[in-house]
Formats: structure tokens, sequence, C-alpha cells
């Protein structure tokens, strides 16, 4: 057990799937034997090649509200300080009305990912956002036992999504002020089934 | 004496419509969101923006008129549109979630017969707020009672103390929640006034649904036309021996 874990999981990269399965039945032994050789290999190998590789996909927006560096130690204190302050406190934006720092709506109206069916790729898929840092850390989150992990309607009307489907001209002919009905006609009602 | 409820309504839109739509578009531009187009219909004495505190100088409340000819099933139907209710597969139709029920009641002498809308009444002195071991349950300033689910363990006791049988609890894990309703299996919840609506400046889906029979606004607001009725036509609150003094009060019980 431990050998075939070993294997799953360090060399990777060294076997091809049909290879390793076929060894892993019949020839656990020789496999390991491979595995040691794999792996004395890897002093040779450059760092892309060691371990499994994380893929996380670029969302096109402006910027986030911190530097990537800092959003990957702070989010979750973001998350949390802002939770409170919306939820217990009523507080639904920054003094300046600009999106606060910790909306999980907002992360996740940026972060989504589309598939190449042009769906939005759901919690349970490992290339969303969330899913594609946390599975590799081993962190394990809840936020989306809850919380709606794709955004809602088509989510070409948000900040910072690049907006690259939306046919602007063919929604308002001629001009960008929106009024209500517009606002209306654009943003639909649009349930889950549609993505 | 009767009041009409519609043109009163009307009049207040066109009041607050036009500095109402610049107040939500200019806030709302600024913060790039995308916010479903609502006509705002209470007063606006005491607005507070986005970036506000909710303030105790508010107590929103609602005010349901069960001798209108409305059908009540309406607003339930509103609200689960509204929450994303009503999408768990595996539960009991006892266990479902239900933010409002629609109670009918009888009387046996007289053989008259009524429906209301039953949701959280919002009570001034919560009980369920009481007993919660967590502080999950929980009032906020400006008088909703509402859940938070961060906190919220599933234990129920709210459950158990609601003498208005207001609260569910999920059974299931779910998915496809609303952006603005995010609910989960574990968690108790219940009406929270539509929070999200109330604090971006529109009524709660179940008012608006309503065609006039629930009026929403600030009690504490003298000049709101909810602090008007009540005081030139009175409303009762259900269970008021109980001196919990909830926010919903009814007309026509």
């Amino acid at each position: 057990m431990w050998l075939q874990l070993n294997i799953d999981f360090s060399f990777n990269s060294f076997f091809s799937k049909k290879t390793k399965e076929k060894s892993l039945h019949k020839l656990p032994l020789a496999v390991a034997g491979l595995a040691l050789i794999a792996g004395f290999n890897t002093v040779n190998a450059s760092q892309s090649d060691l371990g499994p590789s994380i893929t996380i996909q670029e969302t096109s927006g402006e910027k986030c509200v911190l530097p990537a560096e800092e959003m990957r130690r702070q989010h979750p204190d973001l998350l949390k300080h802002d939770r409170i302050k919306t939820l217990r406190e009523g507080v639904r934006a920054k003094a300046d009305g600009g999106v606060l720092d910790g909306s999980l709506k907002q992360c996740v109206n940026c972060h989504s990912i589309k598939d190449d069916n042009n769906k939005y790729v759901r919690i349970d898929n490992d290339q969303h956002f969330c899913v594609s840092c946390h599975k590799y850390a081993a962190v394990s989150i809840d936020c989306f036992q809850c919380h709606r992990d794709i955004p809602e309607g088509s989510g070409d009307f948000h900040a910072l999504s690049n907006h690259k489907d939306m046919n602007y001209n063919a929604v308002v002919p001629g001009t960008y002020s929106l009024t209500v009905q517009d606002m209306a006609n654009i943003a639909p009602e649009v349930h889950s089934d549609d993505n | 004496m009767t009041i009409n409820i519609e043109n009163e309504k009307q009049q207040d839109a066109a009041e607050v419509e036009s500095s109402r739509r610049n107040f939500i578009f200019g806030t709302v531009a600024a913060a790039g969101l995308t916010v479903a187009p609502g006509v705002m219909l209470y007063q606006t004495a005491n607005a507070r923006s986005l970036s506000e505190k909710a303030s105790s100088k508010v107590r929103w409340g609602m005010l349901v008129d069960t001798t209108k000819q409305v059908d009540w099933n309406k607003c339930v139907d509103a609200c689960n549109k509204e929450h994303g209710l009503d999408n768990e597969k595996n539960s009991r139709d006892d266990q479902k979630t239900q933010y409002i029920r629609v109670v009918d009641v009888k009387n046996k002498g007289t053989g008259h017969s009524m429906s209301l809308p039953v949701m959280c009444q919002h009570c001034e002195q919560a009980p369920c707020v009481d007993v919660c071991p967590t502080g999950a349950s929980m009032k906020r300033p400006d008088g909703i009672v509402l859940v938070d689910r961060h906190r919220c363990i599933g234990c129920r006791y709210c459950m158990m103390a609601c003498p208005y049988k207001a609260r569910s609890f999920v059974h299931e894990v779910l998915s496809d929640q609303t952006e603005n309703t995010p609910r989960g299996k574990g968690c108790v919840e219940s009406c929270n006034m539509c929070v999200n609506r109330i604090d971006n400046g529109q009524e709660p889906a179940c008012v608006e649904a309503s065609n006039g029979a629930i009026v929403f606004g600030d009690l504490n607001d003298p000049e709101s036309s909810i602090a008007k009725l009540l005081k030139e036509r009175g409303g009762k609150q259900i269970r008021a021996d109980l001196k919990l003094n909830p926010g919903v009060h009814y007309q026509g019980i």
C-alpha cells in the first residue's frame, strides 16, 4: 500500500497512466525499483517536474483588492473580517461606495472559470479557482456549502470580468446610458440551468 | 375609514424614485455590482448608505392586511424565488424550509374562515436570540432577526423557542443557492425580511408580490406609511400576550 501511494503521488510525471496501472497490478516490486531509479533521476529534472503541479487559471480582471502575494496570505482574514461587517452590522460597501474587500460574492464573480463549453465550473471541479489551490494545499473550505460557487446570471456585467462575450451595441443601440428598464432587459433573472 | 394604499404608494414612489434611482445607480456603478431593478417605495427619513452600519434609529416592520383578497401563495412563491428555497430534493415535506407559511384559521362558532401569511415576526425580545448558545441567532440594530450561519451549529434550540414556528432546518446538502441568500445543510434559517434587499433600498420580495396587502416600512418613523396606517387603523400582533413585541403586525385578525 505504501509503495502504491508513493508511486501515485511522488512519481506521477514519470509514468503514463496506462503503464502505471498495469505495473501496479502485476509487478509492484519491479515498479518500486523503477520508482527508485526514477527518483534518483529527479536530481537532474527541472523543478517543474517535481511533485504534483498546480494550475491556476488567470482571470482577466484589472486588479484584485491586494497584490497577489498578499492575497494568497491574507484572503481568509479579509473574508472573516468583512463577513462580520456585512452580516452582523449591515455594512454592504466601503466608505467610497466600493465593494468590500472580503465580499465572497465579488470574489466569485471575478475569479469564475469557464470550461470548454463556456459554462462556469462548479466547486466540485478541480479547475474552480478556489479548489485548484486548496486541493493542492489540502485545506478544505466549507464556504461553498452555503455560498453560491459561480456567478449568477451571465456574469458579464460584473466589475472585473473580461466582458468578452458581451455585445453592448446589440443590447443598447448606440448608447451606454442605461435606464432602469434597460437594466431589466440586460440582466434578466437567470437561473442555474443556464450555467 | 379606508385608506387607498395603492395611491399612497404611488405618491411615495413618485417622490423618492428619482433621487433613489440616482442613489442606487450612483453607488452601485462605483461598486461595480449588478443590481436587479426594483421600485423603491418606503420612506427615506432614516435612509442610510451602503457603507453605514444598520442603526437602531430604524425599526423595520411589516403590516399585513388580511382583509384584502390576496393569494398569499404568491408571496410564498416570490419568497422562494428570492431566496432560492424549495430546492431540497430528499427532504420530507415537513422538513423543507419555509420562510412564509400560509395559515388557514376557522372560527367554529361562526364558521368564518380566513388565511394569513406567517413568517418570522422579528420580535423585539426574540426568544430565538435569547436561547442561542453561539450567538448565531441575532437581532440587527434595525430590528431584523436573522441567523448568522457562520456561527450556527444546528442545535435547533431556536426552533424550539420560537412561538411562531418560523424557523426551519436544512437537512440535506444543497447546491445552486442564490447569490444573496447563502444556505446549506446543518443550519437553521428563517425569514430575514430580505435583508439584502432592504440594505439596497428595496422592499422585501413578499411585499412586492402582495399587491399592496403587505406594507413595509420604518415603525420608528411617524411619517412612514406603515406608521400612519398603524396609527389610524391599528394592528394586532400574533400572540401579543407573550410581550415579545413583534415587528410584523396584522389587520383583520
